[in-house]
């Protein structure tokens, strides 16, 4: 009964605290509209930052078994260096299943790149050779076939929905033939299914899936069996209830069976991996698939915080700007019998207000802005219609809500009706410091913001112009598509073709060009049981010339000097530091090869900047090389490449001509092709893609800042019209009334640039340690930026002040 | 006895020097008494309807307000004192601005938990009274300045209080309308609302029973 009534008498109140707050808001157009639009920018930018972030934190979890699947990795260790990786040898999972009984199942992921031949033409596609367990471990979904037999012939595949649309249209494409080659001939492989397209959040992602009983078309006997060769990803699912901290004591025996003669104990240790923790465990190195710094999304956390709290205390500035036309409500209310608490719900209830109207309008701007935001990103984030964010929203319009209704509401409802109605309210010295140092803490923000903007693009800039010690200009890049012994023959007689042409000024053939990094990694132990890796790559005769690669020592490859091909090798200058070699030329390399360094090669960025150069082994001819190799490791399929210098000259004209000159040579096989420069510039896809969310968000921090400065500014002209009034009269001109307004604020900005520079430093200092080659940050950069910071808000403040001062003082004086 | 005050100081301290706003001043108000202070500017007025209406303190002296001594009370206490006995009218009317005069005449009875239907009574039998029943939608800008007096007469009268306290209610009116506010005090006053007015006007105290007259915060006891 009580209860009733005082609920009753709650929501009268309520209902009338909602029709005075709409009534202010509405009384105060513009003030409204700068603390909504300000909100909803902040909270658009929270709500897609929440979406990248989120599924970031979803990869993977999709799998009903997610908690009990696992990948393995493996550390090697040698004297002096250990070598973990996520790709693992072939054996490692059957040896697993057969040691371990607590695993229940075992999948193999085994990346490969089958031709295709489709309409008389040959493609290169991707596929992945998995084992029949694929469907019983993971959820992909299986639209058409059998999820327990899914492979019931070893020439059978299974194509995504997209692949099977790019290959039969729109016919049904189960039960029809596929021509693919995986191995040395062409075979039919038969389509027992269709799945659907992997899920944007996974760690596992194909066109088509490969029965794993084709293995042998691709790897021999002794490499199918082999320990210190790793080739594709193996998962394995544990039973109910069991973790993997309670297996690794089984690991070493299971190894030292495994390993006979050459096990040696911690030697070669076995690890299980959370599925779900792959995606953002820069730990490990990547596996099949691109994993995510999870750097970036704290800085993108970050980024969206800041601004927020930028539009937050824009409310509050302005809340507290506005104080003393509310002061007298606030004194009327109190003599009216309203308590303060009340007073404090009225205020919060405003605030609540236009943080509801900014959450719609900031839901609005991410539906219309998720589409520029997902080309940024690159992804294909999609609106969740769900609970969790409504239960976000909800939660995100609480929060806003109070942190920027809280302050004012207390500072408000502070008001002692005897001072407010006696009409002198000095405008106190105490809410001046905090609207200061919000003020102060916008600007830092948003400096901070600019000078990160500018460090990246210098770095950026960097990347982009930084001399790689060769030539990369005019460069297309085509790839023979096929294997080496074949490719190497097509690529000959393509490059004795394009030589016939004018508007071609060199073309060489090398088994990875510049548009693939890494190249192939090798490795073996020394004699002191050392293991050494280094780059290789092999390349015809006139690769260093024509690249413009500079020769340190001795020469380059000769074409007329026959030994060349099987006896030479150049190197760089990172492999004779690492080797440690005194005057290389006309050594044996070391280690088990048969070549002679015939010459040195300055240190050129074969690989993208983030990392240093390094050492590297060029021949001519790789049989040799690779014969003598314990461990080969390669990212890339090792299909000969024609590195073409076009000469300057229209780009579809250079196309073509190449293009014309394939069908010469290969008329029944794909024309691939790739611009150096492009595939240099997608090695910076994150920084470019962090570059440009730095320079939306500062322009983001910067207006909503300015908008506030804007309001502040008018507030306070508003309140000081009299003085400046009375100033004019008495003879100012308007710029020292200018000079009077704008100097408290310019000092202001130089302590927000103050607070800002250690940070952004800090910030830029930490982000830049990822690159082996990074610009220093230069002082400059930070005048840059606190210049502009002030110019913007001394335009903000001149463009309101100078309106003001150049009214008519009598009008102001007589408002009294 | 309504109100009763026994040597009452209030001072501010400014610097080491202590200024007195309010001098011993004693003080009876019987019930049903309409009382008017007057003074030069600044000799205290405002400071005493203040101290009356329990909006400021004082640093001496005793208050009895219905034989409740004011100054032993607690802030709760006084404020439900106050809230429940006295309105205020303002020479600046003081209206909310964001508010119609229906709801700013409605507002005192909102903090006081009165029920919905009781209020809609109230206000209504208020706008009726001040013949305001056709404003009752406008805001205060566009009432003239007499009619926003009655709004805020009405606003103060509206929780039945026993005491009104009028700090120079016609200050801002012109002299019609300010006959007419002291007639409607003068019909309240018969009614058996006890009012104290602070004036300038010679002509507004001879509405009252009686005239109290301050200077420098003491009572002017040659008058
Ligand atoms: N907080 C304060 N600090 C210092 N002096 C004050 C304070 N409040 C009031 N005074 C002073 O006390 C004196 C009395 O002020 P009060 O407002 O009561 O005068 P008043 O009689 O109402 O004058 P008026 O007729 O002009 O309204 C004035 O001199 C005023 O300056
Ligand atoms: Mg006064």
């Amino acid at each position: 009964m009580n209860d009733s009534i005082t609920f009753k008498k709650r929501t009268i109140m309520i209902r009338n605290y909602f029709k005075i707050a709409l009534r202010n808001l509405l009384h105060n157009k513009g003030y409204t509209a700068i603390k909504i639009l300000g909100l909803a920018v902040g909270i658009m930018c929270c709500i897609l930052i929440m979406l990248f972030v989120s599924s970031e934190w979803s990869f993977d979890k999709f799998h009903s078994n997610a908690d009990r699947i696992y990948r393995v990795w493996q550390d090697e260790k040698y004297e002096d260096q250990n070598f973990v990786n996520t790709i693992t040898p072939i054996i490692m999972g059957p040896t697993l299943e057969a040691n371990i009984p607590e695993v229940e199942g075992m999948c193999r992921i085994l990346r490969v790149n089958p031709t295709v031949t489709y309409t008389q033409k040959d493609f290169t596609d991707q596929a992945l050779m998995v084992d029949t367990t694929f469907f019983k471990l993971f959820d992909f979904k299986l639209l058409e076939g059998n999820r327990a037999n899914p492979f019931p012939q070893i020439n059978t595949v299974i194509l995504s929905k997209t692949t099977a649309k790019k290959y039969f249209g729109n016919a049904s494409a189960l039960g029809k033939n596929l021509e693919m080659q995986l191995g040395n001939e062409k075979e039919q492989f038969i389509v027992t299914g269709i799945i659907e397209d992997a899920p944007e959040p996974s760690s596992i992602q194909y066109n088509m899936l490969i029965s794993y009983a084709n293995v042998g078309k691709l790897f021999s006997e002794g490499l199918q069996k082999s320990w210190f060769n790793v080739f594709g990803e193996t998962y394995v699912m544990l039973r109910e209830g069991i973790l993997p901290e309670q297996l690794y004591p089984k690991f070493p025996d299971m190894m030292k069976q495994a390993l006979g003669e050459n096990y040696e104990p911690g030697g070669f240790e076995v690890y299980l991996q959370p599925i779900t923790e792959i995606h953002l465990d820069n730990n490990l190195p990547q596996g099949l698939q691109p994993i995510s710094n999870p750097k970036y999304s704290y800085i993108l956390a970050t980024i969206g915080i800041l601004i927020l709290l930028v539009a937050c205390a824009n409310f509050v500035i302005l809340a507290i700007g506005h104080s003393s036309s509310r002061a007298r409500e606030v004194g009327v209310r109190k003599v009216m019998g309203a308590e303060r608490h009340q007073l404090i719900y009225q205020f919060m209830g405003e605030a609540f207000i236009v943080t509801c109207a900014s959450m719609i309008l900031g839901i609005g701007f991410s539906l219309a802005l998720l589409k520029p935001f997902n080309s940024i990103i690159n992804r294909e984030l999609a609106f969740p219609l769900n609970i969790s964010f409504v239960i976000f929203c909800l939660l995100l319009v609480l929060i806003i809500a109070f942190i920027s209704g809280f302050y004012p509401a207390i500072f408000l409802s502070k008001f002692n009706p005897v001072v407010v109605l006696k009409g002198k309210l000095s405008s106190k010295k105490g809410s001046g410091f905090l609207r200061q140092g919000l003020v102060i803490g916008q600007f830092a923000a948003s400096i901070a913001m600019i000078i990160c903007t500018i460090v990246i693009g210098q770095q950026i800039d960097y990347f982009k112009n930084k001399d790689l010690g060769y030539n990369k200009e005019q460069i297309i890049v085509v790839s023979t598509n096929l294997n080496r012994i074949e490719g190497a023959v097509l690529a000959e007689r393509y490059r004795t073709e394009l030589l016939k042409h004018p508007e071609v000024s060199e073309a060489t053939v090398s088994l990875y060009s510049f548009a693939e990094s890494p190249w192939i990694t090798l490795g073996f132990t020394n004699e002191m049981k050392a293991y050494r890796s280094f780059q290789y790559n092999s390349v015809d005769a006139n690769f260093i010339e024509a690249m413009d690669i500079e020769v340190k020592e001795g020469r380059a490859f000769n074409e007329q000097i026959t030994s060349d091909v099987t006896n030479a090798a150049v190197v760089n200058e990172a492999f004779v530091e690492l080797f440690g070699l005194k005057d290389p030329i006309g050594k044996k390399l070391p280690g088990p090869f048969q070549q002679e360094i015939i010459g040195v090669v300055k240190d050129f960025n074969f690989q993208s900047l983030h990392t240093p150069v390094s050492p590297l082994l060029m021949t001519m001819k790789p049989d040799s090389v690779f014969r003598k190799t314990e461990n080969i490791g390669m990212a890339f399929a090792p299909q000969p490449r024609i590195s073409v210098r076009m000469e300057a000259g229209g780009l579809s004209n250079n196309i073509k001509v190449l293009e014309e000159a394939w069908k010469q040579v290969a008329p029944n096989q794909d024309f691939v092709n790739t611009f150096l420069d492009a595939s240099i510039e997608a090695q910076y896809k994150a920084e470019a893609r962090t570059s440009t969310i730095v320079k939306i968000a500062s322009g983001l921090s910067i207006f909503i800042a300015t908008m506030g400065l804007f309001g502040l500014v008018t507030l306070i002209l508003s309140r000081r019209k009299k003085e400046i009034g009375i100033r004019k009269v008495l003879g100012a001109k308007v710029i020292s009334i200018i000079k009077l307004i704008s100097m408290d604020f310019a000092l202001l900005i130089l302590i927000a640039s103050i607070i800002a520079f250690p940070l952004a430093w800090w910030f830029m200092n930490d982000w830049l340690q990822e690159f082996a080659y990074k610009v220093d940050i230069k002082w400059w950069v930070f005048v840059l930026a606190s210049v502009a910071a002030i110019v913007i808000a001394l335009i903000t403040i001149s463009v309101q002040t100078v309106k003001t001062a150049l009214s008519n003082p009598v009008n102001s004086l007589r408002t009294e | 006895m309504l109100l009763e005050l026994k040597n009452i100081y209030k001072w501010v301290n400014s610097g080491s020097r202590r200024i007195f706003l309010l001098k011993d001043i004693n003080l009876e108000v019987k019930e049903g008494e309409f009382m008017s202070i007057m003074g030069p500017s600044g000799s205290g007025k405002s400071t005493l309807l203040n101290v009356i209406g329990m909006l400021d303190h004082f640093n001496e002296g005793t208050y009895n307000f219905l034989n409740e001594p004011v100054h032993e009370l607690k802030e709760k206490h006084r404020a439900n004192l106050y809230k429940e006995y006295i309105g205020f009218v303002f020479q600046a009317y003081h209206l909310i601005d964001e508010l119609t005069v229906y709801e700013n005449i409605e507002t005192p009875l909102l903090y006081k938990n009165v029920k919905s239907s009781e209020r809609k009574a109230l206000v209504a039998d208020m706008l009726d009274r001040f013949n305001i029943v056709g404003k009752k939608d406008l805001f205060p800008q566009q009432l003239s300045g007499g009619q926003q007096q009655l709004v805020g007469i009405a606003r103060a009268l509206i929780s039945k209080p026993k005491l009104i306290l009028a700090d120079e209610p016609t200050g801002n009116l012109n002299s019609k309308q300010s006959e007419e506010i002291m007639e409607l005090f003068k019909d309240l006053n018969n009614e058996g609302v006890t009012i104290i007015q602070a004036t300038h006007s010679e002509m507004n105290a001879s509405y009252g029973s009686r005239t109290i007259h301050l200077l420098d915060g003491m009572r002017n006891r040659t008058n």
